[in-house]
C-alpha cells in the first residue's frame, strides 16, 4: 500500500549557487538542465553499478579507474581516459559496458547493464558529459559522520565576542554593531547614507518597537527636543510599552504556528489566546530567552515555575493535530502519528535552532550532520507528551474543579435520560440542574482557565482486534517512550530503539547523554541553550535582526545548516550572539543596541551608486524601506482614525467584525477558516512554521484598499476626527491629517490637492468629500510604507 | 491575450546575474525572491515543454461518487449480490455488509463505444471527447484527508494545493482576475485548507467564491464598493495617483511603490471586468437553459467565463458539505445527483468546443475517492479509496478511451492502478510542466505537489 511505503524524501538539492564549479570538473556551459540531467539518470547509475570499485571510497581501486569525479573521469585509468566528452563511440567506458567482444574488457563484470542504464550513459557522454563538481551544498558521502569535524561548521561552533574591524570613517559608529557593517561596506566602496531626519526616525522607531505610529504630540516633542540623550530617552520609552510586547509577539507567534482554534475534534475549551498572551507579557518583562524556550517547551518541569507559565506549552499544546480514522488498519494510523510527530520536530527545531530535523525521518540528514538515530532521538520526547489542556492554578486548588466537572458531567446524562421520558419528571430535572448550578457557583476556582498544554503521556497504536482490518485504538500510557527507528520513515518498519536524547552533532560527545527526566522535554530546551547556545543564539538574533532591517544577516532564518546561506556580516553575527549569551539572553537590550546604531538610524533613500553596486542593500548602506505588515496597516487606521481600542490580551475577536476595533494581534486566526483580510495580506499560514512573510502585492490587495468595508469605516472616522478638530482652514486640516498619518507637514501642492479634492461644500457633501479624501490617504503608498 | 511574462526590471535582472538558490526548474530565469517582488507577484517559472493544456476546469464531486454507477459497470456485483466473496472485504471507514448491485444500465456510446450509465444519458454524447481513469487510488477514505491528497498530493494540511503550483509555475494570463478560483455553493468540507497555497506566495491561493447567489457583487469579496460610485472612485484614484507620485519624488524611484499603484489600478478594472466575468445575465437565454438550472450549471457556465478570460484554473465543487457522500439511500440520491452534473457538463463541454476552447482546456472530473461495492446498512455506500473513476477531457487528453480497471467487483483498482499522484504528474505534464522540476525549496528540502512520486500516464495523452 503506498501509504506505508510514505517516504518524505529529501529531493535532491542542486543549488544553483553551486553551478560555477571549477573548470576542471565541470565544462562551463553545464547548464542546470545537464546537471539535473546527470544528478537524476546518470549519478545513481554510477553509483550503484561502478562506485563499489571505482571510487574513492572503493576498498581497492581497480584498474586504477575513478569514476566519480569529471577529472578522473578524464585522467582515466590504467587503460586511458574513460570518456571523450561528446564523443561517446570513443569513449572506453562505453565500449566496455556494451560488452563490445572487440573491446579490452566488458564492465561490470557480473553482467551488462540494462540497455536503459546504457543507453544513459551513452547519453550523457554525447551531451558532453556534465559532472558538478564541488557543488554547495555538496551531499554528505554516505558513510559514517565525522562529527568532530561537523562540529566545526560556522553555525556550531562557539560564538565570541570579536575585535573591531579597522574602519575609516571612526566618527560614525554609535554601536559595536557599526564597526562591522561599516568595515564591510567600506570594503565594496561604499559609504553609510545620513541621518534620517527625526520625524523620519520616530515614524520608523514606533512602528518598530510598538507596531503602531507615533502621535503627532510625540513627533513634535522629539523633534523640538534638544536633549543630547533625546534618541536613546524614546528609545526607552517605547522598549517599555506596553505596546511592545504585542508588536514582537505576532514575530514569534509566526513561527509557532499560532491559531485560536484547534482541531475541531480535540476537546478545548477555546483559551489558546493564553499562550499569546504569554509571549506578549514575556516580551514586556524581557525574560531572558533561554528562560522563555525552556517555559514554552518544559516549564511544568521547572522548579521556578507557577502555575501562571502554563500557557507557555501552547507552543506544543498547539500543534496541529491530524484526523485518525480509529477503523483504518493500525498500519495506517501509525503513520498519520509519525507524520505529526514529524511536524513537532520540524516545529522545535527549526524555531529554536534553525535546523531541518525533519530532514532526517527517511535517511540520514542529506547536507547536514543528522543522522535518523538524532531524529528517531528526539522524535521520542515528543512521541511521550500528549496535547490537552491544562489548568493555570495549582493542581492542588484545581482537583475539587475536576471533580465538580466530572460530577456535573454525570448529572448532565442523568438529565438528558430524564428528559427522554415521558411524561418529563420536571421536579426531578429541576432538582438536578439546580445541583449542577451549586457545584459551579461553590466550587472555588470554577471557572479558572484551561490553557493549551502538553502533559506527560505516551501515544500507541494498536490494532482493536486481531486484524488489521478490525481497525485501531489509540493507548496512552504515563510512562515515556523511546521509539524505534523507522527504517525509511515508516512506523511499520521498525530498526532498533533510540534512547531519547538531544542531537549529536550540538553535542559535546558523540554519545549524547540520555534523557532521564519524563519525556525530557526539559533536557531538550536546556540542551538548547547550553549544549547549542551559539546556534540558538545566532539563529534568535538573526530573527530579530530580520524583523528590524527586513532581511537577515542569514537569509534562510530557519536553516542554519549546509543548505542555507552563509551569514553576509559573520563576524558582527558572531558577537551579537556571543554578547547575547553573555548579557543574561536579554531580548530587550538586543532590541536596544540595533535600533540604537547609527546603522538603523540611516535615511532609506535610494541613490544610482548604492544600487548600483548593491541593488539588495546587503551591505546596509542605506536603511530599507520596509511596507507595514497586514496587523500594523490596520493597526495604524484604527490608530490615525482615533478608534483603536488599546486594551492589552484577552480572547480572540473576528476580524470581519466591523465593530472589532482592537489590534490585529487579538484578531481570530483559524487553521480551517483564515481571514480572508489576512490571507489576502501576506499572513502565513498558520499550520506550519513560518520562518520569514513572503510580501507580495496584489489585485485583492487593491481591492481591498478600494472597497474593504474596514477602509470605508475607517475613512468615515477619520473624516469625522479631522472634521472635529477646531481649525480655522480646511488648510490646516490637511496639516493635521499629514502629521497624523504621515508625521510630516505636507507640501503646499500636496495641500492644493487636498483642498482642490474636497471643494467648498458644507453638510453632508462636505463629510463625504472628506470621507473619500481620508480614504485615499489611508490607501496612500506613504502610509503603507516606512522610511 | 495579455502576456503573462512579467517585464523584467533592472533589479530583476542584477538578481538573475547573481545566481540564487533554490530554484530546480530548467525554464527558470527568476529568483523567488524576485517573484516575491515583482510588479505582479506571480512571474512564474514557466513551462518545461511545450503545453498541451493552458487551463484547467475541475468540477470536483466532493463526496465521492461511485464509480460502478456511471463509468464501470460491474456485472458480477449481481451475480454475488448480498455476499462477501473474496477480495469484497477491504478496509474501509465504515464496516459494509455484502454486494449491492447497481441497478444503473449502461450503453456503449459515441464511436468508441465506451461504456456509460443511463444516468448521463448527455454527457454520454461527449464519450469520445473523454477519457475514462477506472484506476485511480488514494491513500486515506475519509473525506478530510482524501480531499486534501486530491488537491494537493499528501493527507497533510500543510502543503501547497495543486491550483498553487499551477500559478507558481504558469502565473496568470489575466491580471484583472484572480488566476486560481474555486466555486463552490457553500463550502465543501476542510474549506479553505483545500486550496491554500502553504509556503508558496500566498498571491497562488485560491479564491473562493460562493455562488450560490449569481449577483457578481455578493460572489466577489469587495467587488463593488458599498459607498461611492465609479465617478467618485475614479477622482480618488486620480488623486491617489498624483499623491503617491508626489511620496515617489520625495522618496526616489522605488518598485514596491509603483507594484502597488499597478495594483490598485488594475484592482479598479477588475472591479467591472470581474463583475462582467462572474455575470451569467449576460448570456443568451438560450445558453442558459443549455446549461440547465441549479448551482452546478451556474458552476460550469461561471467556469467557461473565467477560462475564457484567462484564469488559470477553475475548481467547481459540487455543493455544499458532500453532496456525493451517500452512506444511506444511495439508489435514491444518485439519479438526482446525476440529472444535476449530466446537463451542465454536457453543455460545458459543447459550449468549450465551439468556442475552440476545448483543446487546450483540460477537464478533470472526479470525486475525492470513490464508493464500495458492499453496502452499508443496506442500501448506502461506504467511501472507496481502493479503486474508483476519474475522467479527464479536452486540453492534450485521448478521448474516447478508458484506462485501466478495477477488480471484478469494482473495490480496488486491479490494472494500470493510477495513484492521485500519477494523476497530478500527468495534469502537470499537460500544463508542460515537469512534476519533478516544478520545485519550491523550503525548510531545507525542494517540495514537489507529486512529493517523491508520480509518474506521468503518457498513455493517455493524444
Amino acid at each position: 500500500m503506498k501509504t506505508l511505503l510514505r517516504i518524505s524524501c529529501c529531493l535532491l538539492i542542486i543549488a544553483g549557487s553551486g553551478l560555477s564549479a571549477r573548470a576542471d570538473e565541470t565544462p562551463s556551459d553545464s547548464s542546470p538542465q545537464e546537471i539535473e540531467f546527470f544528478e537524476k539518470k546518470v549519478r545513481p547509475v554510477l553509483v550503484a553499478r561502478c562506485y563499489s570499485c571505482h571510487s574513492a571510497k572503493a576498498k581497492t581501486v581497480q584498474g586504477g579507474l575513478r569514476v566519480d569525479s569529471r577529472k578522473a573521469l578524464l585522467s582515466g585509468g590504467d587503460s586511458g581516459a574513460a570518456i571523450v566528452p561528446k564523443k561517446p563511440d570513443a569513449s572506453l567506458l562505453i565500449s566496455a559496458i556494451q560488452y563490445d567482444p572487440n573491446a579490452d574488457f566488458q564492465m561490470p563484470p557480473k553482467g551488462k547493464l540494462p540497455s536503459k542504464e546504457i543507453a544513459v550513459l551513452t547519453e550523457w557522454i554525447r551531451r558532453g558529459a556534465a559532472f558538478p563538481g564541488n557543488a554547495d551544498p555538496a551531499p554528505r558521502e554516505d558513510r559514517p559522520i565525522d562529527f568532530a569535524n561537523a562540529r566545526r561548521f560556522w553555525s556550531f561552533v562557539p560564538a565570541e565576542k570579536k575585535s573591531l574591524p579597522k574602519i575609516k570613517a571612526a566618527e560614525w559608529p554609535q554601536q559595536r554593531i557599526d564597526h562591522f557593517i561599516l568595515a564591510a561596506m567600506e570594503s565594496k566602496k561604499l559609504s553609510p547614507s545620513s541621518e534620517a531626519d527625526r520625524a523620519t526616525l520616530l515614524r520608523r522607531l514606533t512602528f518598530d518597537l510598538t507596531g503602531l505610529p507615533p502621535t503627532p504630540e510625540e513627533v513634535a516633542a522629539f523633534v523640538g527636543d534638544e536633549s543630547p540623550q533625546a534618541y536613546e530617552n524614546v528609545v526607552e520609552r517605547l522598549l517599555e510599552s506596553q505596546h511592545f510586547g504585542e508588536r514582537w509577539a505576532r514575530v514569534w507567534l509566526d513561527l509557532a504556528r499560532y491559531t485560536d482554534r484547534t482541531a475541531n475534534w480535540l476537546y478545548s475549551t477555546g483559551q489558546a489566546h493564553l499562550y499569546r498572551d504569554w509571549v506578549v507579557q514575556a516580551m514586556n518583562k524581557d525574560m531572558p530567552y533561554d528562560q522563555f524556550v525552556h517555559r514554552q517547551l518544559a516549564t511544568d518541569f521547572m522548579a521556578k515555575t507557577g502555575p501562571e507559565d502554563i500557557p507557555a506549552l501552547g507552543f506544543l499544546g498547539l500543534s496541529p493535530n491530524y484526523w485518525k480514522e480509529l477503523q483504518l488498519p493500525s498500519e495506517i494510523i501509525k503513520v498519520i502519528v509519525a507524520d505529526e510527530w514529524e511536524e513537532r520536530i520540524d516545529a522545535v527545531s527549526r524555531t529554536f535552532l534553525g535546523l531541518t530535523v525533519a530532514c532526517a525521518r527517511c535517511h540520514d540528514h542529506k547536507f547536514d550532520a543528522i543522522t535518523m538515530h538524532d531524529y528517531y532521538a528526539l522524535a521520542g520526547v515528543f512521541a511521550s507528551c500528549r496535547i490537552k489542556e491544562r489548568p493555570t492554578i495549582d493542581d492542588a486548588l484545581y482537583e475539587p474543579v475536576r471533580s465538580a466537572k466530572t460530577k456535573i458531567e454525570e448529572l448532565q446524562t442523568k438529565i438528558t435520560a430524564l428528559k427522554k421520558k415521558k411524561p418529563q419528571p420536571e421536579d426531578e430535572i429541576d432538582k438536578l440542574t439546580a445541583e449542577i448550578a451549586a457545584l459551579k457557583k461553590d466550587t472555588p476556582h470554577f471557572t479558572a482557565p484551561l490553557a493549551p498544554a502538553v502533559i506527560e503521556e505516551a501515544l500507541y497504536v494498536h490494532r482493536k482486534g486481531k486484524t488489521p482490518q478490525s481497525g485501531s485504538k489509540l493507548v496512552y500510557e504515563p510512562k515515556p517512550q523511546d521509539l524505534h527507528l523507522f527504517i525509511r520513515g515508516n512506523p511499520n518498519r521498525l530498526g532498533e530503539v533510540v534512547p531519547r536524547r538531544f542531537l549529536t552533532v550540538l553535542s559535546k560527545s558523540d554519545e549524547p547523554s540520555q534523557f532521564k527526566t519524563g519525556s525530557g522535554r526539559l533536557e531538550l530546551a536546556r540542551a538548547i541553550t547550553t549544549d547549542s547556545a551559539s546556534l540558538a543564539a545566532r539563529v534568535f538574533v538573526n530573527r530579530i535582526w530580520l524583523a528590524h532591517f527586513g532581511r537577515g544577516l542569514v537569509t534562510t532564518p530557519s536553516n542554519f545548516g549546509q543548505s542555507g546561506e552563509r551569514p553576509s556580516h559573520p563576524a558582527l553575527l558572531d558577537d551579537l550572539a556571543s554578547r547575547f549569551i553573555d548579557g543574561g539572553w536579554s531580548m530587550k537590550q538586543l532590541h536596544r543596541e540595533i535600533v540604537l546604531s547609527a546603522t538603523y538610524r540611516q535615511s532609506t533613500d535610494i541613490d544610482g551608486k548604492r544600487s548600483e553596486v548593491d541593488p539588495d542593500n546587503v551591505w546596509l548602506s542605506r536603511m530599507p524601506r520596509t511596507r507595514l505588515g497586514v496587523e500594523a496597516w490596520r493597526d495604524a487606521m484604527l490608530s490615525v482614525s482615533g478608534e483603536l481600542d488599546r486594551k492589552l490580551g484577552g480572547a480572540s475577536l473576528s476580524l470581519t467584525n466591523n465593530a472589532n476595533k482592537r489590534r490585529t494581534l487579538y484578531g481570530t486566526i483559524h487553521r480551517r477558516e483564515m481571514s480572508t483580510m489576512l490571507l489576502t495580506h501576506d499572513f502565513p499560514d498558520p499550520t506550519a512554521h513560518s520562518p520569514k512573510r513572503v510580501a507580495t502585492t496584489t489585485t485583492l490587495q487593491g481591492l481591498y484598499a478600494l472597497n474593504g468595508p474596514m477602509m470605508l469605516s475607517r475613512s468615515e472616522a477619520l473624516a469625522k476626527r479631522l472634521l472635529a478638530e477646531k481649525l480655522p482652514t480646511d488648510q490646516e486640516r490637511v496639516s493635521f491629517a499629514y502629521k497624523l498619518l504621515f508625521a510630516r507637514e505636507p507640501s503646499s501642492r500636496e495641500t492644493q490637492l487636498a483642498i482642490d479634492f474636497v471643494g467648498q461644500t458644507t453638510g453632508e457633501a462636505r463629510t463625504n468629500a472628506w470621507t473619500q479624501y481620508a480614504h485615499v490617504l489611508l490607501a496612500s503608498n506613504e502610509f503603507l510604507f516606512v522610511n | 491575450m495579455q502576456s503573462f511574462l512579467p517585464q523584467l526590471s533592472r533589479r530583476q535582472l542584477l538578481h538573475q546575474s547573481a545566481a540564487v538558490p533554490g530554484m530546480l526548474g530548467a525554464a527558470t530565469f527568476l529568483s523567488q525572491q524576485s517573484l516575491a517582488e515583482s510588479a505582479n507577484s506571480l512571474a512564474p517559472t514557466g513551462c518545461h515543454f511545450a503545453p498541451r493544456a493552458k487551463r484547467v476546469i475541475h468540477l470536483f464531486m466532493n463526496g465521492g461518487p461511485f464509480q460502478a454507477d456511471l463509468f464501470d459497470p460491474k456485472p458480477a456485483l449481481h451475480k454475488y449480490a448480498g455476499q462477501k466473496p473474496e477480495g469484497a472485504d477491504l478496509a474501509t471507514e465504515r464496516p459494509t455488509g455484502g454486494l449491492l448491485p447497481s441497478p444503473y444500465k449502461f450503453r456503449k456510446c459515441g464511436e468508441s463505444g465506451v461504456p456509460v450509465s443511463d444516468l448521463l444519458p448527455n454527457l454520454a454524447n461527449h464519450i469520445d471527447d473523454i477519457c475514462v481513469l477506472r484506476s485511480l487510488h488514494a491513500d486515506n477514505p475519509n473525506h478530510g484527508p482524501a480531499l486534501l491528497q486530491m488537491n494537493n498530493g499528501t493527507i497533510l494540511p500543510t502543503r501547497p494545493s495543486m491550483g498553487a503550483w499551477f500559478l507558481y509555475g504558469l502565473g496568470t494570463e489575466n491580471e484583472d482576475l484572480p488566476g486560481y478560483v474555486v466555486l463552490c455553493p457553500g463550502k465543501p468540507v476542510r474549506f479553505s485548507i483545500l486550496w491554500n497555497s502553504a509556503f508558496l506566495p500566498s498571491s497562488c491561493q485560491g479564491t473562493y467564491i460562493n455562488h450560490s447567489s449569481v449577483d457578481p457583487q455578493k460572489m466577489i469579496p469587495h467587488l463593488r464598493n458599498k459607498k461611492w460610485d465609479q465617478a467618485t472612485q475614479q477622482r480618488q484614484l486620480d488623486l491617489l495617483r498624483k499623491l503617491d507620485a508626489e511620496a515617489q519624488q520625495r522618496n526616489g524611484e522605488d518598485e514596491a511603490f509603483e507594484a502597488r499603484i499597478r495594483s490598485m489600478e488594475t484592482a479598479f478594472r477588475m472591479q467591472f471586468r470581474a463583475s462582467d466575468a462572474f455575470d451569467l445575465e449576460q448570456e443568451t437565454k438560450q445558453t442558459r437553459e443549455s446549461y440547465g438550472k441549479g448551482h452546478f450549471a451556474n458552476g460550469c457556465l461561471l467556469a467557461r467565463r473565467l477560462v475564457e478570460r484567462g484564469v488559470r484554473f477553475v475548481q467547481v465543487y459540487y455543493g455544499n458539505g458532500q453532496p456525493w457522500d451517500t452512506h444511506s439511500n444511495h439508489d435514491k440520491s444518485v439519479p438526482n445527483l446525476c440529472r444535476t452534473i449530466d446537463q451542465p457538463i454536457a453543455s460545458l463541454m459543447s459550449d468549450l468546443k465551439q468556442r475552440g476552447l476545448l483543446e487546450d482546456t483540460l477537464i478533470i472530473w472526479g470525486g475525492e475517492f470513490g464508493r464500495t461495492p458492499t453496502s452499508e446498512n443496506g442500501n448506502g455506500r461506504d467511501h472507496n479509496h481502493h479503486g474508483f473513476t476519474m475522467w479527464l477531457a479536452g486540453g492534450g487528453v485521448r478521448g474516447g478511451m478508458t484506462w485501466g480497471e478495477t477488480d471484478e467487483f469494482g473495490f480496488k483498482a486491479a490494472v494500470n492502478r493510477m495513484h492521485v499522484h500519477d494523476l497530478h504528474a500527468t495534469v502537470l505534464h499537460l500544463l508542460g510542466l515537469d512534476h519533478e522540476r516544478l520545485t519550491y525549496h523550503q525548510a531545507g528540502r525542494d517540495f514537489r505537489l507529486t512529493d517523491v512520486h508520480g509518474n506521468v500516464v503518457r498513455e493517455i495523452l493524444a
